[in-house]
């Protein structure tokens, strides 16, 4: 029976990782809907826990298509620290960077209850230590160092691996714009004090000149709107109200120009 | 006038002894047999082990206070009991032999109405080749088990941070020293508040740490691990453990059996067969515990040692001892009164007792070396067994011999523990933890077997000021001073 794969925000459960005590069809059975669930979702693993077991069950799908399993296994030696990008079926469409050990040695039962042991190292050794982990009632999510789970944070929260960035940029585009506008703007200022020495005809020529760029700078104001929204939705995990500073500085130009614009039409 | 005969002072046998004195009244008598002088509170012996204590914070010489509690006092350990008498006499007794400055080796029969055996363990070094014999400690290891050999451990612990500020890199190995101990909560204590000296002695970056232990996964702690109930999701011991080692960068070795011990160097084997060696400059390993070695005779003088004590030399009690395998166990195979099967006027209270079988996994490596933790019965639930023991012998002597047993089973029980790591006003964290049953009922609570709502776990600086609060209280307690008895276990 493929069963429902238990995935975030589902808390982990508290009864979980208890110890096959009694080897019996109820385990059989349960290994048996792993193994369905694992081939009818393409995954590598599973661990009881996410098919919502509380059992210390783990079940890998071999490259040649036959599967191990691992019943109440425990890691006892490890070698060596990697750092990789994990995926896992608990956090869907999510990952993160997690540091685990190069090579592990484990120690499992069969289903008769004999015990054996492991040495796994490169992908196979990850992804035993990932869903030895859940054995556990945990995720990687307790791996991840204090940056990687601020990071992971913010990915769950919005659902989205693609639109964090990891830093914050102290710098963003649309502020060239706003300073483009802000040069407009004492242009304005310098024809308006200008106007105040020439003659009538000149300040009328010149108030057309002001026209033109109070037209410019109200049109780069709309575009800033427009690219600060965009360029704010690409740095999610900023922390600041962008919305509402893109509108703020925004409202302040267009006050600023039309200012600049009111003294120029009643003075020039 | 009834006598009740103690044998063994520590954290069980007091509890009782003072207990049983207290309900007793001056009408019977009570009676304390222990070898040692001093009363110790074993928990704090890891602060005297790196220099936070000294042997005199943690012991007081027990004479005044068992006169003041109108208790006899014999400074002996006891050697055989003869459940039934002797020959000549059917008052059951129990032989001494004096262990009192003056008195060394005198022999004497203590008659008794009621006998609690609450001897403890007998630090079995020998167990293991090199870590001791049977006089003890050997020389290549320190121990913290007795308020001796923490004084001991903290001179060589000085020692190395004496040489780290001399620029020597400096290996320290903290764990069991068998496959099968017990106790490793002490060992995770010791190597955490090494960890925090190290670090206020400037010279952490010059050590490196690194624990050994029978558990099969770290957390364990010989209750196989448990689940930490904290701010709204549960996790395993073996994921706060494993989290707390990483942070304070000490690396680990699992699923250990120690099987030799060399100057500098020990030499085990893991739970799947493999061999393995490990060098240091310092090692704590926590020695195997057995039985004190009594033997028990018959009226004719034939042994019966098998009949009241279990193989390992700790008494037989309650307990379902044909439990049989993993899967077969029960809750209901713990004791509950930790009276004699044969004799009933026989009891066993703390380490004394034989405990039916392990609470974590058993489990062996394929060259068939059992390597996993034996149950702990030592600190709360020790307590607490042995005032329940008192109260079931005063209940006989004062309401008649068909009085109900008091019940005290672990798996009924839950316990707190406060593990230290690392002792200071200001710096100091301690994880706290409680857990309900100390034994998990599978059939009460379908899954990890424990209550998760009475089972969780917390770490930081209140911890400290807890554990270092109880020092205080328990002494006052074992001191018998002003509203002991109103003092928890």
């Amino acid at each position: 029976m493929i069963r429902e794969i238990v995935t975030y925000p589902t808390p982990p459960s508290v009864e979980y990782a208890t110890d096959v005590r009694v080897f019996d069809e109820e385990i059989f059975s349960l290994i048996e809907d792993i193994k369905e669930t694992i081939k009818a979702n393409s995954l590598e693993a599973l661990a009881a826990f996410q098919v919502g077991s509380y059992y210390n069950i783990v079940v890998v799908k071999k490259d040649d298509g036959s599967f191990l399993e691992l019943i109440n296994p425990r890691i006892i030696s490890q070698s060596g620290k990697v750092t990789t990008i994990e995926k896992t079926a608990y956090f869907p469409e999510l990952s993160a960077k997690v540091t685990r050990y190069e090579a592990i040695g484990l120690v499992y039962q069969d289903r008769d209850g004999a015990q054996h042991s492991l040495r796994a190292d490169g992908d196979l050794s990850i992804l035993l230590q990932r869903k030895i982990d859940y054995t556990f009632g945990s995720s990687f999510f307790n791996k991840l160092d204090k940056e990687e789970k601020k990071l992971f944070q913010k990915k769950l929260e919005y659902g989205s691996d693609i639109a964090i960035s990891q830093s914050c940029p102290t710098v963003f585009k649309r502020d060239y714009i706003v300073k483009v506008i802000n040069a407009l703007l004492v242009v304005m200022a310098a024809l308006l004090i200008g106007s105040l020495f020439t003659e009538k005809s000149t300040s009328g020529q010149l108030f057309n000149y002001q026209s033109y760029l109070f037209l410019a700078s109200v049109g780069l104001n709309i575009i800033y709107i427009f690219y600060a929204q965009y360029e704010g939705k690409r740095f999610t995990s900023c922390t600041s109200c962008q919305i509402g500073n893109i509108i703020g500085t925004a409202a302040i130009l267009l006050i600023k120009l039309s200012v600049v614009m009111l003294l120029s039409y009643f003075i020039m | 006038m009834a006598r009740v005969v103690v044998l063994g002072g520590g954290v069980s046998g007091h509890t009782a002894a003072t207990f049983a004195a207290e309900w007793l009244g001056s009408a019977h008598e009570v009676v304390v047999v222990t070898p040692n002088s001093k009363w110790n509170w074993i928990p704090s012996n890891i602060w005297v082990g790196v220099g936070g204590m000294s042997k005199e914070d943690v012991t007081f010489d027990l004479a005044p206070v068992y006169a003041k509690a109108g208790i006899t006092y014999k400074q002996a350990k006891a050697v055989s009991i003869n459940p039934e008498g002797s020959e000549t006499s059917d008052k059951p007794f129990v032989t001494i032999s004096y262990t009192l400055a003056g008195r060394e080796g005198e022999s004497e029969n203590v008659e008794y109405d009621y006998l609690i055996n609450a001897t403890g363990p007998k630090l079995n070094f020998g167990a293991t080749p090199g870590l001791g014999d049977a006089n003890g400690l050997g020389e290549f290891t320190v121990s913290v088990c007795t308020a001796d050999h923490a004084v001991h451990a903290n001179e060589e612990f000085q020692k190395c941070i004496e040489k780290m500020k001399k620029g020597e890199r400096q290996k320290f190995l903290i764990g069991t020293g068998h496959g099968l101990c017990t106790c490793q909560g002490a060992a995770f204590e010791y190597i955490f508040n090494i960890e925090h000296e190290l670090n206020k002695a400037g010279v952490r970056d010059m050590a490196d740490l690194k624990w050994i232990s029978n558990e099969s996964f770290l957390g364990d702690f010989g209750v196989g691990g448990l689940h930490m109930k904290s701010m709204g999701f549960a996790v395993s011991s073996k994921i706060f453990a494993e989290s707390l080692f990483t942070e304070r960068n000490v690396d680990w070795i699992i699923g250990a059996h120690v099987n030799k011990v060399e100057k500098g160097k020990v030499h085990y084997e893991l739970l799947d067969g493999s061999m393995g060696e490990e060098e240091f400059d310092f090692s704590m390993l926590i020695p195997p515990f057995a039985g004190v070695g009594l033997k028990a005779y018959a009226k004719d003088g034939s042994d019966i040692t098998s009949t009241v004590f279990a193989p390992n030399g700790f008494m037989k009690v309650d307990a379902n001892y044909a439990a049989g395998s993993y899967d077969n166990w029960k809750a209901s195979d713990w004791p509950k009164t930790y009276q004699n099967p044969t004799y009933d006027n026989l009891f066993a209270c703390g380490i004394a007792f034989a405990p039916p079988h392990p609470i974590s996994k058993p489990m062996s490596s394929p060259n068939g070396t059992p390597i996993g933790p034996t149950p702990p019965r030592t600190g709360m639930p020790s307590g607490i067994i042995g005032k329940a023991v008192a109260h079931s012998i005063c209940d006989r002597i004062l309401k008649g011999k068909d009085a109900p047993l008091h019940e005290a089973s672990m798996a009924h029980m839950g316990a707190a523990c406060v593990a230290s790591a690392g002792k200071g006003i200001f710096d100091g964290t301690a994880a706290a933890m409680t857990i309900y049953p100390v034994v998990p009922d599978f059939e009460k609570y379908p899954g990890t077997g424990r209550d998760v709502d009475y089972t969780f776990g917390e770490i930081g600086l209140a911890g400290h000021w807890i554990k270092h609060i109880l020092h205080h209280l328990f002494l006052w307690k074992a001191k018998l001073k002003p509203g002991w008895t109103m003092i928890p276990e």
